[in-house]
């Protein structure tokens, strides 16, 4: 379907299609050209939606790589972080998203191959470290499992927010893995980057303690276990209609 | 499967082994053979080892022991039938030809190779609708349509087919070798990788053209010769033709779906190329991430919006508050309380003295007159008691052997002659006067 443009809001919001966009989108969903119907509205309204959702103290993004998201600058909108667990796996993925052999199978990868990313890049012992950060001793095959169980539930949730598409044992990156690499994607120095997306609060900074916090709710079962099922919800949102995008610090309740 | 499990069929072919097949493809091709002596054979397996394996010694040991297992799995056959007079001449079989054909990959889908097979085809499916039509008994309908649908245009579409997935393993090859060119040579491999995907896309594109366009002509006639094969009542012809479509329709729906398919990989591709490769020539942003990955800097977390959903609010029914089932409580001992009823026993005496007034002189008799009324079972108890009773008011008298009788239908008992009571019981004083005088 093609649209022929938006005269002014009120044809946005009659759209078909706005109501389920506007949901997604402040649930923290990336749309890129996957989602034709949504990417379409998008480009076709956006000198619309951009004031329209500034009234809601949010930012509609526009990457050139090719995806929209909104971003909540004031409280009116609740806004929430990603967990160390999802800003690690977001990363490699956003690593194999840039690597030539993703592009052999169309962008499609498997867990395994996002594991051995992982293991590649932080080593074995950091990646469990990571995933069972409170544990002195641990079981190493319990360890390994959870670690693998944390690594499923942070894809998960990176799903439920557009970075990727999970299908039959495979996933699908997309082109908003590349927000994950925004601090290093300029000629600037990383941490004057990073400073400049901070100010824009397109990301927070992690405090020793904050990392703590997040690796602690991210933390199973006493026992090691992981969840059969783990409850990506983590922030307190109980609603059975949620998505599971949730999971992490809601910075404003 | 049953059987190729029972047979335990298997193949085994080393590199050195598929060299050796393919050498003697190329050499039969090239010179014309149709079979190959022993010296041949083992001339042919000298030039393969030679580039397979080069430098091992004792190839002729080498080569007898590789047309032996050629020969074991059926890749090379004998075909003079000489036995031991002379020497032997080999062919490749089926089996072996197919698998170097598949390695050669000569079997590609171009347009032209598809153009020509379409219009082979279609002439060969129109001569058979001309044969159809003309068909007027069995045996022409077997000699000239369901022969040549199951043979000759069964061969042109398998063609067609064969070529098909030489083409989707030549797109398989075209994605391994873009990536391989991207990792090669990053920036300057771009222009090469456009190519690769422009030519494959135009490739398709113009397949799916012309599939889409001859299979319709092609359907067309294998309807009309199904129909005509309905009308004269050919089975067998009709199931061949309808087998045709069904292959017709596979190649058709093969060509749009490689294009969709090809079509969202070369959009990726392109995306990647411009979004990734073009921006970041010199690849420097991986390693940038993956030191941002590995812990080099300060840890940050991407912000989102998080807007919780609508809580809706459900109507919840009313829930009627429902009492614990409990035991009723009631005193066990309960306190005597006077009872105003009739003493059963004085009822009965009445009865009794009521039925022997009447004249009855046996037990038997008193019996039925009294519990005549009585369900079964109590009338059962009820007779003990009449005994006792009468026994109390009358005098019973009985022999050594007392007689067992009836009592309504269900009821015997011994019985006893009865005679009235000298002086009567108390309070049963009209028969007590009656049966004294009589005992």
């Amino acid at each position: 379907m093609t649209r022929s443009g938006f005269a002014q809001l009120q044809d946005v919001i009659l759209d078909a299609d706005f109501p389920e966009l506007d949901v997604a989108l402040r649930r923290g969903r990336h749309i890129d050209r996957e989602d034709h119907a949504w990417y379409e509205l998008l480009t076709q309204a956006q000198e619309h939606l951009e004031p329209f959702y500034r009234r809601y103290g949010c930012e509609l993004i526009f990457k050139t790589d090719g995806y929209y998201y909104l971003l909540p600058t004031s409280d009116k909108v609740s806004r929430r972080q990603l967990s160390p667990g999802d800003m690690l796996v977001g990363q490699a993925l956003a690593l194999l998203y840039l690597d030539p052999a993703a592009i052999e199978r169309g962008g499609r990868v498997t867990m395994e191959e996002l594991i051995a990313q992982l293991v590649a890049v932080l080593g074995s012992d950091a990646l469990i470290r990571a995933f069972n950060p409170k544990r002195k001793r641990y079981d190493e095959r319990v360890a390994q499992k959870t670690a693998r169980a944390r690594v499923a539930e942070a894809v998960r949730h990176l799903a439920a927010l557009g970075f990727v598409d999970m299908a039959e044992e495979q996933l699908r990156l997309r082109p908003a893995l590349l927000r994950f690499a925004e601090p290093v994607r300029g000629l600037t120095e990383p941490a004057e980057a990073l400073a400049k997306l901070v100010a824009q609060g397109e990301v927070t900074l992690e405090t020793e303690e904050e990392a703590a916090e997040g690796a602690e709710e991210a933390e199973g079962a006493e026992d090691g276990e992981p969840d059969p099922e783990p409850e990506l919800d983590r922030g307190g949102d109980d609603d059975e209609d949620d998505d599971g995008s949730g999971g992490d610090d809601d910075e404003d309740g | 499967m049953a059987v190729v499990a029972e047979r335990r069929l298997a193949i085994e072919l080393g590199t050195v082994d598929v060299c050796f097949l393919v050498a003697l493809y190329v050499r039969a091709e090239g010179a014309n053979l149709t079979s190959f002596t022993e010296a041949q054979l083992e001339d042919v397996f000298a030039q393969a080892s030679a580039v397979a394996q080069p430098g091992v010694d004792q190839v002729r040991r080498r080569a007898t022991l590789a047309i032996q297992r050629l020969r074991d799995q059926r890749m090379l056959a004998r075909v003079d039938g000489q036995g031991v007079v002379r020497t032997g001449e080999f062919a490749l079989s089926r089996l072996a030809t197919g698998i170097v054909e598949f390695f050669l990959e000569e079997d590609v889908l171009t347009r032209e190779s598809l153009v020509l097979l379409t219009g082979s085809l279609r002439a060969a499916i129109a001569s058979v609708l001309d044969a159809a039509r003309a068909a007027s008994g069995p045996d022409a309908w077997q000699g000239g349509v369901t022969g040549p649908l199951r043979v000759t245009v069964s061969e042109l579409i398998a063609g067609i087919e064969r070529r098909q997935r030489g083409l989707d393993l030549q797109q398989e090859s075209f994605q391994a070798e873009i990536r391989k060119l991207l990792e090669a040579d990053w920036f300057g491999a771009i222009e090469r990788c456009q190519a690769l995907l422009e030519s494959t896309s135009a490739t398709l594109r113009e397949l799916n053209e012309v599939l889409l366009h001859d299979s319709s002509l092609l359907l067309a006639l294998l309807h009309d010769i199904e129909e005509l094969a309905v009308a004269a009542g050919e089975a067998e012809a009709e199931a061949a033709a309808h087998r045709l479509i069904d292959q017709v329709d596979r190649i058709a729906a093969w060509g749009s779906a490689r294009q969709r398919a090809w079509s969202e990989y070369f959009q990726y591709v392109h995306r990647y190329l411009r979004d990734v490769v073009r921006l970041d020539p010199t690849r420097a942003l991986t390693q940038r991430l993956r030191e941002q990955l590995a812990g080099g800097g300060q840890r940050f977390a991407l912000a989102y919006a998080s807007t919780p959903p609508l809580r809706i609010l459900r109507a919840t029914p009313v829930v009627r508050e429902r009492p614990p089932v409990v035991r009723p409580h009631a005193p066990r001992d309960r306190e005597p309380a006077p009872d105003a009823g009739e003493d059963p026993q004085v009822a009965l005496d009445a009865k009794v003295l009521r039925s022997l007034d009447g004249g009855a002189r046996a037990l038997s008799a008193v019996t039925t007159e009294v519990t005549a009324e009585l369900p079964g079972p109590e009338r059962f108890v009820e007779a003990g008691r009449v005994a006792g009773t009468v026994a109390r008011l009358a005098r019973a008298t009985a022999e050594r052997e007392r007689p067992w009788v009836a009592v309504g239908e269900e009821l015997e008992i011994e019985d006893w002659k009865l005679a009235r009571a000298a002086g009567g019981a108390g309070g049963a004083g009209g028969i007590g006067g009656v049966g004294g005088g009589a005992a």
